[in-house]
Formats: structure tokens, sequence, C-alpha cells
């Protein structure tokens, strides 16, 4: 042989393996890629929120300057502080030096801030020395600069937004005022001898279009025994709250000019602890308490009995505790966090859907004043000793916790804590609901009874083909089902929604005596059968084709059902099941439901079912049948003592495996199902699995979104629960393989 | 009797049932798909039903349903017109019906918009006054037709251009990302080349603009069964029928020409009506791409586990780590494609080749080749289990032969093992791509679109477009059956996009199992 050929044949067959080696290791990679890919895309959803230091340097004022207030932007370049001259001193932040100087008009020479209320995007109320409050607003705007080559600057501007004069009635503790969308002008002021002044100017558009100004006055008497100690107005100036020395809780609505309705007079802490601090999260629903415990916890309106209309302020979720009093609380005007700022200068970041304590900033210098950036993505804080500390917040997903995934979580606007997938919506101050629990239930209610259609059928029809047919019949079954097993699950999905679903609706009597009619039709067939086979001939042709004279049976049985059906219906249920199950059952028909889906996915699982369990059956050595029958045992007894028992890990393992692919099944599900989130166990509707949920939002999921994190991992959990009952599967097989050492 | 029920025989007829059950749904399945799918381009009769209130009614009969408790029956008729009536499809009842009729000259009239058209023609100007004015509408017709084929051609020659065109614009946008000035040549020549381009560009458009104004002029009008008129365009009809004065042949031939049409035609209507040429093409296109990836791999990973693996601790993890492959659910599938081809290897191909056009993802978004990829990952287990099995059945002496003889492993391999093995791998393949065929889900992450506006492959250079969104006939089936804004005129497309599935799915399975069962005979080894 030519040298020269051994030596490149054995090189090929060197590379060969290496390859070959390399191919088989791709494989298991690749599973394990898939896995530590979608797994890593939604660890960022648990980690820790971080602030980094983007800036720190002594603010640049004078010595006798007193700051009341702090602003800055969303890129976090230019910063501002507020003065008792009502004076808005900005500064880089870069180089921490003044830039220039805005001043808001004071109502006359020489008057001063009083006090001052920071609310909103960069809004300001300031109370002046005169009893006038006027509403300023810092507005930044970005541009590209063309001097500096194109680059991208920030330029601000102080708007003023409404100034409401000075009231006759003397010079309040605290006031605020609010401009609300359609003009209307709402100024709540806090008298000294504790009542509360309400002034509101609204608009309205007269005949000829023009707009026409009214004003209303209202003094409103506050209850007895309550001293007001903090107070929030909502941004359109319609929703009062107020906090007192003695722990009660007020709340006024302030949406028809003039007459201030008193809706919630509440003890709220039992232990007579003074309200400090009031705020109202962002969307306007929940209020933020504050109190000398430290305590900070959220409220809002809840319907307390099922036949009352009202509603009444409720204690929804309690966030982290500071140790003293708690001073101020700011909201978040991106998301539900709060920030909140205890006596000792320690600030808290909290997110109030998810109770998660997110961060604690000024551990080691006491901070006095703070307030987000314009995007919320930032803080800027001033120290004890007047130094500007200005963080960038890494918190891309603060409203994310096992509790919020998993657990039941009392949402805005709901009258208890719920399981609620609901992750968008048309509003920016939405609440986004992303509770993977309903979707879980949906997953499993729908394999559930997918498996109770299928896992019968197949299992008995493989011990029928792989036990009593005739093998020339059971060489054309066989690679029936396994063909069938290659029908597109569009196809189902598509031909159970839109053919069967109308179908089952329009006689949904028929379909529940099918149930009862084709069993007993198969039994009276067989007793008829049996005073027949008497007779020798049939007696010899009938081994191995009860399946075929059994189809006409069925069809036979079902064609009964359909034409008793609707008169069972008219008998039993006044000619309409699916009234007669809303009125008397209480449970609602969804044309789309769990029958549907039963049919639909069970007959997509059957095949996978009876593929396994078939060579299982028919892989028990015919030894061991043999056996039984020259016992004297049945064809029956011996399939059902002998034959099941040493299948029975494969038959598992066929269960498993189709369980495993009703769970992952997409197509079906998005389509035959409503594709609704309720936890509903009826079988009269549908549900929202997993799958088709994935399928449905991740075309709308921005890409790292909270969103898409959450949907990857519903993916994880698909994976997981696949992964468990496939590895259990492959297990059992391999165990069965060593036993009859022959697949 | 009691002997009877004691040695469990019932049993054995429950089993039989059960079985018998199966066996009728999946009958019951295809027999619905056949019998929906098959009568949709046949051509009805077009029946005329003078009602109780006077008004008449002009349409195919579509359904009959009983109501009232099963005591009186209603119809359900495709009265198309949707321009006039908003609906096309109507229920009467039967007590409602004085009269049906199947009048000769009702015509049916495919259009490009409103859907059909059911009605009698009133005046056409071109054909002169009397005579065979609907001769003379339908040769005018044809004339338009060859006139809009020309009309087409000239699209083909815009859409060259415009392809052109954008390629000079990204070669501009490149050069500026790449910091060359204004002034510099390069750049001069590509704005020339732009103008000269831009010229030619409208004054086709202006051609195509005047010789479509032009086809349009020529009208007749039509009245519905109740006299309202309407002018059509010609050019605005795809098809004139007359249904109720056709002859068996002449149905035939109809029929014929809409299957032509199904397979050829471009779709109208949002997808409702036309061909699924651009889905047929897209889905071959996908398989094709996925077999180029996952055969290999497939075959390799099968060959590692069954000749050159030692059984053991690997082995096991592999074979535990295919049949997780398998079992996967397809939409993890398409979320990891998501997550891992788009976002990952998608964005950083743009980043280094098209920094210039982004934000506008090129590679980072759904394309042709992410969901191939994808779903040859996803198809990948099956084809190392059949190969596997092939394998598996070669018996162990040929092998043992052919080493003894002197040649490698590798040679054995190639020169015995894979040629017997033949079958079994292309059983494999047939299966994967059956599988391909009618998966969705993950392609509706990664790419498929309701309507692409170009196919995956065509004249401009480099011709294979790798990155263009595409069509699928799964997804088609999908999208018209549950998101087209009229699903009931919808619903025979569907009918027939589904049977054309089914049959390709089954017809591929059918010869993978087949071919299998042959290999498995040919060796008569059992194998799982």
């Amino acid at each position: 042989m030519n040298e020269k050929f051994r030596i490149r044949a054995k090189r090929n067959d060197r590379i060969a393996q290496w390859m070959i080696t390399l191919g088989g290791m791709l494989v298991i990679c690749s599973v394990i890629l898939i896995l530590v890919l979608i797994a890593g895309t939604t660890l960022p959803l648990f980690k820790a929120p971080r602030a980094e230091i983007f800036a720190k340097f002594p603010l640049p004022k004078e010595p006798t300057q007193e700051v009341l207030a702090l602003g800055v932007d969303e890129y976090l370049e230019t910063g501002f502080f507020i003065d008792r001259q009502g004076r808005f001193n900005f500064f880089e932040n870069q180089q921490g030096l003044a830039s220039d100087q805005m001043a808001a008009q004071p109502p006359g020479d020489g008057i001063k801030v009083l006090k001052l209320e920071s609310f909103g995007r960069m809004q300001f109320g300031l109370l002046w020395e005169d009893g006038s409050l006027s509403l300023e607003r810092v507005v930044y705007k970005p541009f590209f600069d063309e001097a500096r080559g194109n680059r991208r600057s920030i330029e601000h501007t102080l708007e003023r937004d409404a100034f409401f004069p000075a009231t006759t009635t003397g010079l309040p503790v605290q006031s605020m005022g609010r401009v609300a969308e359609g003009g209307r002008k709402t100024r709540v002021d806090l008298l000294t001898n504790g009542q509360l002044l309400i002034n509101q100017v609204a608009v309205s558009e007269s005949l000829f279009g023009d707009p026409e100004e009214e004003s209303f006055s209202e003094s409103v008497v506050v209850p007895a025994g309550a001293s007001l100690t903090a107070m929030a107005l909502s941004s359109d100036g319609t929703k009062l709250y107020a906090g007192t020395s003695s722990g009660r809780l007020l709340r006024w609505s302030l949406a028809e000019p003039g007459t201030a309705e008193l809706l919630d007079d509440l003890r709220a802490f039992d232990d007579q602890r003074t309200i400090t601090a009031l705020t109202l999260v962002f969307g306007d629903y929940s209020l933020a308490v504050g109190d000398d415990r430290g305590e900070v916890t959220t409220w809002f309106p809840v319907r307390i009995e099922e036949n009352r209309a009202g509603k009444q302020l409720q204690r929804i979720h309690d966030l982290s505790s500071h140790n003293g009093t708690v001073v101020m609380i700011r909201p978040s005007l991106r998301d539900k966090s709060l920030l909140s700022l205890s006596e000792q200068g320690l600030l808290r970041l909290d997110h109030m859907t998810s109770e998660r304590h997110l961060l604690e900033l000024g551990n080691h210098e006491p901070l006095t004043h703070y307030n987000f950036s314009t995007r919320s993505d930032g803080i800027i804080a001033m120290t004890s000793d007047h130094r500007a500390i200005i963080w960038r917040l890494d918190n891309p997903h603060p409203e994310v916790s096992w509790g919020t995934l998993f657990g039941k979580t009392w949402y805005e606007g709901y009258d208890a804590p719920e399981f609620v997938w609901q992750s968008s919506s048309g509003n920016d101050d939405f609440e986004p609901k992303l509770s993977l629990t309903p979707l879980i239930f949906g997953t499993l209610k729908g394999t559930f009874y997918a498996m109770l259609f299928a896992v019968p059928l197949a299992l008995l029809g493989a011990i029928y083909t792989s036990q009593f047919c005739r093998p020339r019949l059971r060489g054309i079954i066989k690679p029936a089902i396994e063909i069938m097993a290659a029908i597109p699950t569009v196809i189902i999905g598509f031909l159970a929604a839109l053919w069967l679903a109308p179908l089952v609706e329009k006689s949904l009597g028929a379909v529940f005596m099918s149930i009862v009619f084709i069993p007993v039709g198969l039994i009276i067939a067989v007793i008829i059968w049996q005073t027949l086979r008497r007779h020798e001939p049939l007696k010899r042709i009938e081994r191995g084709y009860e399946f075929l004279a059994v189809i006409p049976v069925i069809i036979l049985s079902l064609a009964i059902a359909i034409t008793l059906g609707p008169l069972a219906e008219n008998l039993l249920f006044d000619g309409n099941l699916k009234q007669w199950l809303f009125t008397e059952m209480g449970t609602r028909y969804d044309p789309r439901n769990c029958i549907i889906i039963a049919f639909g996915m069970g007959f997509a699982v059957i095949p996978l079912i009876f593929t396994i369990a078939e060579d299982a059956l028919s892989n028990v050595p015919p030894a061991l049948r043999a056996a039984s029958l020259a016992c004297g045992a049945s064809r029956w007894q011996t399939v059902w003592r002998v034959i099941l028992p040493s299948a029975s890990p494969g038959i598992f393992a066929g269960s498993m495996i189709g369980f495993g692919r009703a769970v992952g099944e997409t197509m079906i599900v998005l389509m035959a199902t409503g594709n609704t989130a309720i936890m509903d166990l009826s079988i009269f509707n549908g549900m929202r699995p997993l799958s088709a949920n994935i399928a449905v939002e991740i075309p709308e999921a921005p890409h790292g979104g909270t969103l898409y994190r959450t949907l990857f991992l519903s993916a994880v959990i698909l994976f997981l629960m696949t992964f468990v009952v496939n590895t259990a599967a492959e297990v059992i097989r391999q165990r069965l393989r060593k036993k009859y050492g022959r697949f | 009797m009691k002997k009877y029920w004691r040695t469990g025989e019932p049993c054995v007829w429950g089993t039989g049932a059960a079985l018998a059950v199966t066996l009728l749904i999946a009958a019951t399945l295809i027999v619905v798909v056949m019998v929906n799918g098959l009568g949709v381009f046949w051509p009805a009769a077009i029946e005329k039903l003078e009602l109780k209130d006077g008004s008449a009614l002009l349409g195919e009969l579509t359904q009959r349903e009983t109501v009232h408790e099963g005591e009186e029956f209603r119809r359900q008729y495709k009265v198309g017109n949707r321009d006039l009536y908003g609906l096309d499809f109507r229920w009467v009842d039967e007590a409602d019906i004085l009269a049906v009729s199947q009048p000769s000259d009702a015509l049916l009239l495919e259009r490009e918009e409103y859907g059909n058209f059911y009605g009698f023609l009133n005046r056409f100007e071109d054909g002169g006054a009397g005579g065979d004015m609907l001769g003379a509408l339908r040769n005018s017709h044809a004339e338009v037709m060859a006139e809009k084929a020309l009309v087409r051609g000239m699209n083909e020659e815009i859409s060259r251009l415009s392809y052109q065109l954008d390629r000079l614009r990204r070669n501009l946008l490149k050069a500026e990302y790449q910091g060359l000035g204004p002034d510099h040549p390069k750049i001069l020549e590509i704005k020339r080349n732009q103008a000269i381009l831009q010229d030619d560009f409208s004054h086709l458009v202006a051609r195509q603009n005047q010789a479509a104004a032009d086809m349009r002029a020529r009208k007749a009008i039509f009245a519905d069964v109740n006299g309202r008129e309407r002018e059509i365009a010609l050019a605005d009809i795809v098809a004139i029928y007359g249904p109720n004065q056709m002859s068996l042949v002449e149905k035939a031939g109809v029929y014929l020409h809409r299957l032509k049409e199904l397979f050829v035609g471009e779709p109208r209507e949002s997808n409702t009506e036309g061909g699924l040429f651009p889905a047929i093409f897209g889905t071959i296109m996908l398989i094709f791409i996925m077999s180029l990836f996952s055969f290999p791999l497939g075959v390799i990973a099968a060959i590692y586990l069954r000749e050159y693996a030692k059984e053991g601790m690997i082995v096991r993890l592999v074979r535990i780590a295919v049949n997780n492959l398998a079992g996967i659910p397809s939409i993890v599938y398409g979320i990891f494609g998501l997550g891992f081809f788009i976002y990952g290897v998608g964005s950083s191909i743009d980043q280094m080749f098209f920094p210039e056009t982004l934000p506008t993802p090129t590679f980072g978004t759904g394309g042709i080749l992410w969901a191939s990829l994808t779903l040859a990952l996803l198809t990948v287990p099956v084809v190392i289990v059949s190969t596997e099995e092939a394998l598996g059945a070669i018996p162990r002496e040929i092998r043992e032969g052919s080493l003894a003889l002197g040649s490698t492993k590798f040679q054995t391999l190639m020169r015995i093992l894979l040629p017997m093995a033949s079958p079994g791998i292309m059983t494999g393949l047939i299966l994967s791509m059956a599988r391909a065929a009618g998966e969705v889900a993950p392609l509706m992450i990664t790419g498929v679109v309701k309507l692409a506006p170009s196919l995956p492959i065509d004249g401009n250079f480099p011709f294979l477009h790798l990155d263009r969104k595409f069509m699928h006939l799964g997804f088609h089936i999908f999208d018209i059956g549950f998101q087209s804004p009229n699903v009931e005129a919808a619903k025979p497309m569907v009918f027939v996009t589904t049977l054309l599935l089914v049959l390709i799915v089954l017809t591929m399975s059918s010869v993978a199992i087949y071919l299998r069962n042959r290999m498995k005979k040919r060796y008569t080894f059992s194998t799982f």
C-alpha cells in the first residue's frame, strides 16, 4: 500500500476524531448555553440597585445664603439651589462653580421667601412673607450647540406657573398651590388657628369660546382635636390629604370648587404618633405617610364593605423604617419609588409596590436637603456642612421582587392583594403588575386538562396496538399515529379555535352527553356482541379487529348524543346550558375554554405518548408474555398483571415527555384560549399560559426592560419545568435500556 | 357470560375503543381540512334570492344551520360588494325567502380591492351598443391585463433603481461615518451617481404613473342585484367569471387557474386573497438554510455519540442533553434566538460592519438567517436521534469487518457506515424539515412578518439577503385566521393554506417514516 496514502488516511482519521468530538461537545454546550443565556438575561432583575457618586463639591454660595431647595437636570450637569430671596442659583456640576442666577420676582421690594414647597417635576411653591404664593418651575431644555461642534448642551429657564395674591386672613403657616391642566388653580393654606383656607379659580369656557374665570374661597373646618402636621395636595389640586399630631389621616375632595368634601377621618395609627411627612406617590393614587417613629407607609382608598359605595383609606404597603422622625418624602417621577429623609440626615429609597428597600444614602455625612433629577435617575443632596453630592442611580428594575413575581400583591385600585398579570397600559404612571403565578397556573391548568384527555386515550390505544392488534394492522396504525405527530400545532390551534370552538359552543349539551353515551354505547355493544359471537365464524375474525368494530358504535353514540343534546338541554337547563351555568353555577362560559384546549393540546400530545408507550410495551420480552399465557391467564390478565408492570417505566417516561410538550406548547394555547390571566380552575373558561404570554408580549417588550427580562424569566421557568420532566424521563429510559439491553 | 367479564375481554374492547377514538379524531381533522380547503377554488353557483321585504340578494351559499330550536333553517350567503354593503356575508332566514334562481348573466368579479363583486354588467362603452357587451369586456380586460403586466415590469425596474439608490445612500453614510469631508472625490462621485439615478428614477415613476392612469381610464359600469350601479376600472378587476353558465370543464379550468394563482401569485387584500408565493418561498428558503446548519451538526453529533464516544458518564449526559434539547418548548428557542442571535450576535455584526446605519439595525433585528439558526437548534435533536438509530441498526460485524481489513475508523465511517445509514439520516433530515415547516412560535419572535416587501433572494447584488424578514405558511395561517380585520372572509384562505401545509408536512413525514421502516426491515434490529 502507498505509504503516503496511509499517512493521509491516519491524519484524516485523527482530524475527524477531533472534529466529531468537538461537534458532540457542542451539543451539550448548546443546552447549557441556552439555559445560561436565558437565565443571564433575567439576572439584572434581582441585582441590587447602586448609586454612584457623580459629583461632590462645596456648594458655591455666599455664607449668608440659606438653602431652601435643590435641583438638577436629567444629565446631572447643571444644578441649582434656591435661597431666601427667591433666587435660583445655578452651578456647573463638573467644576462645582456657580454659573448664573435667576430670580423669581418677589411680590414687593425686599420681601423674602417664608416657606418653600417643592413638588412635581422641578416645581416650587414659594410662600412670600406678605402671604402671597407663587409657583415657579425650572425648565431644562437640551439642544445641540452649533458653536461647540454640535455637542449636546442643556439650557435652563425659570417660568412662573401661577401667582396667588396674599389672602386677607393673615399669614398662613403652610401654603400649597397647584395648577391643573385645564388651568384650574388651587391654593390651600393652613392658618395659624389650625383651620384650612381653600381658594380655587375654576376656568370654564363661555358661550363664545372664551375662557371665563370664577373664583371660590372657602374656609374648611378641621374636625375637632386634629392639629394638622403635614399636608399633601395632588398635582391637579383635587385631592387634599392631611396628617395630624395624633396619628389621624384626613382626606378631602376638592373636585367641586367651593365645596370641599371630607371623605376620610381615620385614626390611622393607634399609638398617637405624629405624622410628619405626606406625599403622593407618582400617579397621585397612593399616599405616602412618614411619621415620628421613622416608619414610611403607603395608603390608598379601598372599598371596605361590599355594599358601601364609599371608600376608606387603608394601609397598603409598609416600607423600610428609619431610626428617627421622617422629615420629608419625595416621589420618583418614573416609577412608584419613594425617597425619604430622616432627621438624622439619612436618605432611603424604597419601591412601593415591591416593598423593596433599594438604597441608603448619607451614611457618612448627614443630609439636609435633597431632590430627584428631572428624570428621577439621579439624586442631588446637600450635606449639613453645605456640600453638594450628586448620585447617579443604577436602578433599572425596582418593581420586581420575588414577592411581586410569585406572591399576592396589593396593587393600586384593587380592594385586596391579588395575583395579577398586566404588563402595560397607556399611561406613564401605570403600576406594572408582573405576577407570574397566574401564568404558571394557566400553564398547569391547560396541561392538566390536556393530559386528562390525552393520557388515557394514548396509553389504552398503545396497549391495544402493541398487544391485541393484528401485526399487519399494527404496521399501519403505528406509522399513521407517528405521522399524526407531524401535524403542525398552528393547524391544530386554528381548527380548535375557529372550527371546534363554535361547534362545541353550539352543542355543549351534546359534548357532555357523548361523554356518557360513548361508554354506555360501548357496553351495550359488547353485550350484544357477546350473544352474537357464539357463532364460530364471528368468533374467529373478532380477535385483533375489535377497534374497527367499535368505530361504528362510537359514531352512532355520538350521533345519538348530538340529536339528543338540544333536547336534554331543553328539558334540564331551560334550553340554554350556558345561561344555566352562569346563573346556577356562577361560571361564565368562554367560547375558547379548556374543553377546546383539552381536545387540541391533547391531540397534539397523544402521538408522542402513544409512540413511546407502544415502544415500551412491545419491547417487553415475549418470553414473559408466553409464560403468562401458558399458565392460563387470559390475554387481558397477561397485559394487566405482566406486561404493564414491566413496561411501566417506559409508559411513565412517555407521559412525562407528553407533559413536557404540553407545558411548552404555544400556538394551540395562543389561538384557542382567551389569553386572559385569570386563576380559575373551571373547565369553561380559558387561561393565559407562560408560553402564549411570551409570544404575545415579547414583540412589544423593549430590549433590556423589566418586561423583557420578566419574559425571559418565564422562559427559564418553562425550561426548568421541561428540563426536570425530560431528564427524569430520559434517566428512566436509560435504566430500561440497561434492564432489557436491547433498545 | 360471567367468565367473559372476568377474563377482562371488555377491557380489551375498551382499549380498542381508545385507539378508535384517537384515529377518528385524526381522520376528522384531515377530513375537515380537506372539505373546507378543497372546495374553496371551485366556482360555486351564484344564487339570486327574492326576499319577503321585496329586496333581492345575490351571492354564493356558504352555510346552512338550524335556528329556533331546530325547527327552522337559516342560510349564510357570501354577497361580496364590500364597497356597497360593508360586510361580505349575510344571514337569511329561510322563512324570508320567496324564490331562488340562478341568473345566467350573473357575474363574479375578483377585484384588487374590496373583495369580490357579485352583480351584472350594465354598460361598457368600448363595446359599443348592443352586441356582445360581455365579450367586448372580456377582450378589453385581457388587454388591460397585458398592459398591467407591462406596468408591473416597470415596477421591477423601479424597485431595482430604488435598491441602488438605497445602496448609494448607505455608501454615503458610510463614507461620512469614516470622516470623509464633503469635498472628498469619493463623496462627490457618490453624489453624482445619486443625482443620475434619482433622475432615472423619477422619470420612470412618472412614466409608470402615466401608464397606470391611462389604464385606469377604461371603466365599465356594473350593477348589484338591487340595481345600484358601480363604476369599476378594468385595471382593478383580477378576473371575470360567469359561473352560472359555465360547463363542468370550464369550472375545472377556473379551478386549476386559481390553483396556479395560489402558487405563483402575490397576496392581496391583507393576505386574505390572492396567492401564497412569498409565503411558500419563505418557508422553503427557511427550511433550506436551516438544513444547512442542522444537518451537519446533527449528523456529526450522532456519529460522535455512536461511534467515537466511550460509553460512560459523558455519553449519558450528552444523551440527556439531546433529549432535553428535543423537549425544550419551541417558544424558549424563540426567546433564545431573540436574546442570543438578534440582540447578541446581530447587534455585534451591526456594530462591526454596519455602524453607519445605526441606530437602524441591519442584522440586529429579526431576519431569515436568525430564524433559520433558531430552527436549526430546534431540529438538531431530530437529526441526532434518527442518525443514531440508523448507525445503531448497522450490525457490528460490518464495522469489525471493515476495521479488520485495515481501514481507519474514518474510512469505515465514510465508505461503509454512512452510506448504509443514509436512509435513516434522510429520515432525520426530512422529519426535521417537516418540523421546521410547521413550527411558528419561535419564528414569530425571530423575524417572520405578515407581509414582506421583498423576497430574501432577488436580482440585486448580493442576491441573497439573509437579513431580510420573510413570510411563512404557518404564520400566514395564524395571521389571517386571527389577526385579519375580516376573519369570516379570510376563512377560505386559511383553510387553503392549512391544506397546503398539511399536505406538505404529511408528505414529508410519510416519506421519512417509509424510509425508516424500510431501513428497519433491512437489518431487522429493533430500535427505540
